[in-house]
């Protein structure tokens, strides 16, 4: 095994005491006195002036006038350890959205910045709302000037909807499987598509490989679909947002698909 | 004392942090059944460690599904594959910045963006030059000779230097460079528009893109078509030309771009 696929102990010792991961987390936003912890943190005196010289000892935190100080080393690697606290919550936090499903095409850079869709919503079919996430897409989809999408299956709504979003002037860049190709653009009117074609307004690209992920940008928006290990698609779930930082974690993942699975 | 209610609130924000990085038990299997599912016996000779220990670690991680058995083989299920993805990230993170912890802690790091901060994995190929009372000039000299080098150019310039600026133009002149987009702020962008050979060879010169930000940075970022490179200011507000950090892979190349695009967009 490679000598740095460890933790290190440094990790260990900071990662061991949630109360100082707490103390830091204080520390990280402004400098404070032990007294200003107790009360922040409602951590009783002894744990946290224990807990203090611990930090003073291992060179984490610094006493300058009274006040504790983090050091400016320890807050990028507190920084990165909250980074994958933060992964491990939106892990659990969608559980039901990751767990049982492929993610053989999340690109290694997205599952690295998953974090960005912190602020996503897990949209769920109902009993009685079972269309709710094609609903959801499918206004998003009209309502939008531009889009860029990842269909891996074809559903009856799509030509339309692209011949409305080109009807509007909007610009659509689709990619898709190879057998659903014909489906789709010969029910979207032929002069309509040429136009759109010629213009640059639409590019399909057909491709042989499977794909195996939903994906859909729109202009405010984006989600995203996965299939489960079974290789059927998850028609019961979809990750929506409409954060600028999902947004571009999408855009990225997009451009990384169609290059790998038109290479 | 402090509350129950404090405590377990403690408790249950950092829980699953804590339970992973701290036994090297998990961590480790988690790492070994990441690159390909592993059955016992290749786990044991791996790790090196009796059975039990290993059987142990890995009913742990079945309890909270990170690891699942599928004919007497483990592998990772799809929350431990997003899991140990960036658990390696953190290490990476940390061995990055633990390889130039000189360089990091010597100088001012408050310009550099928290999201470049979490992307340090990034930077764990590439290492800083010093210059040494032997030869005082090397960081500088190693910079000119990476730079005679390319054709593409991104620099957020912080400092107003004769020397940098005579070779960029050297560079421009012989093209060399066929492209140049130059950030830098108010106060050297209006220095640069006062010196006359600078005004004719890069603000007129087609190849040249210069932008002003607002933002005074403390921080000489290069992004080129083969190598990045970071200086920093001292924390006392001095630049430090002493010191230069130096990337020429792929991944440093994007760390540098991003953080380019951060402040030119």
């Amino acid at each position: 095994m490679n000598i740095h696929n460890e933790i290190n102990s440094d990790i260990k010792f900071l990662a061991k005491s949630e109360i100082r991961l707490k103390i830091l987390s204080e520390l990280y936003d402004r400098p404070n006195s032990i007294h200003g912890l107790v009360k922040r943190t409602n951590i009783n005196y002894s744990s946290v002036s224990s807990n203090i010289s611990k930090l003073e000892q291992n060179n984490h935190i610094r006493k300058i006038k009274h006040k504790y100080h983090i050091n400016p080393m320890t807050k990028i690697y507190f920084k990165t350890l909250i980074d994958f606290k933060n992964t491990v919550d939106i892990i659990n936090d969608y559980n039901e959205f990751w767990d049982k499903h492929n993610l053989d095409q999340l690109s290694i850079d997205s599952i690295k910045n998953i974090t960005d869709l912190k602020e996503s919503t897990l949209v769920e079919t109902t009993p009685i709302d079972i269309y709710k996430t094609h609903n959801t897409i499918k206004n998003e989809l009209l309502q939008s000037m531009s889009i860029k999408a990842i269909f891996p299956y074809l559903h009856p709504d799509y030509p339309q909807i692209i011949e409305s979003v080109l009807e509007n002037n909007g610009k659509i860049e689709l990619v898709i499987p190879k057998s659903i190709y014909s489906a789709i653009i010969t029910q979207i009117d032929m002069k309509l598509r040429r136009e759109s074609s010629k213009n640059g307004r639409l590019k399909i690209y057909p491709v042989n490989n499977d794909l195996k992920i939903y994906l859909t940008i729109c202009d405010g928006s984006m989600s995203l679909g996965l299939f489960k290990n079974d290789d059927s698609f998850d028609q019961n779930r979809i990750l929506v947002s409409n954060d600028e930082k999902s947004h571009k974690w999408a855009e990225n993942l997009f451009k990384a698909i169609k290059e790998d699975v038109m290479k | 004392m402090t509350s129950v209610q404090t405590k377990t609130e403690l408790t249950e924000e950092y829980k699953n942090v804590k339970y992973i990085l701290t036994s090297s038990m998990r961590t480790k299997l988690l790492l070994a059944v990441y690159e390909s599912s592993k059955n016992l016996e290749d786990l044991r000779t791996e790790l090196k460690k009796p059975s039990a220990t290993i059987l142990h670690g890995l009913k742990e991680l079945e309890n909270i599904n990170l690891v699942k058995k599928t004919q007497k083989y483990y592998e990772l299920t799809s929350n431990g594959f997003l899991l140990t993805t960036n658990m390696i990230k953190l290490i990476e993170n940390w061995f990055s910045i633990n390889k130039n912890k000189k360089f990091w802690n010597d100088h001012d790091l408050s310009d550099i963006p928290e999201d470049m901060l979490k992307s340090m994995y990034l930077l764990k190929e590439a290492e800083y030059e010093n210059s040494t009372t032997s030869d005082l000039s090397n960081a500088f000299n190693k910079y000119i000779k990476l730079l005679s080098k390319s054709t593409e150019l991104k620099i957020i310039l912080p400092i107003y230097s004769e020397n940098h600026f005579k070779h960029i133009i050297e560079l421009l002149n012989e093209s060399k460079v066929k492209n140049l987009e130059l950030l830098v702020n108010d106060k050297i962008l209006s220095s640069i528009k006062s010196n006359d050979d600078l005004n004719k060879n890069l603000m007129k010169n087609k190849k040249v893109k210069v932008k002003c930000s607002e933002n005074n940075l403390k921080l000489f970022l290069t992004c080129s078509d083969n190598f990045m490179s970071l200086s920093l200011f001292f924390k006392d507000g001095l630049y430090d030309d002493s010191q230069i950090l130096i990337g020429k892979d792929k991944n440093a190349m994007k760390w540098a771009l991003n953080l380019f695009k951060f402040f030119s967009d």
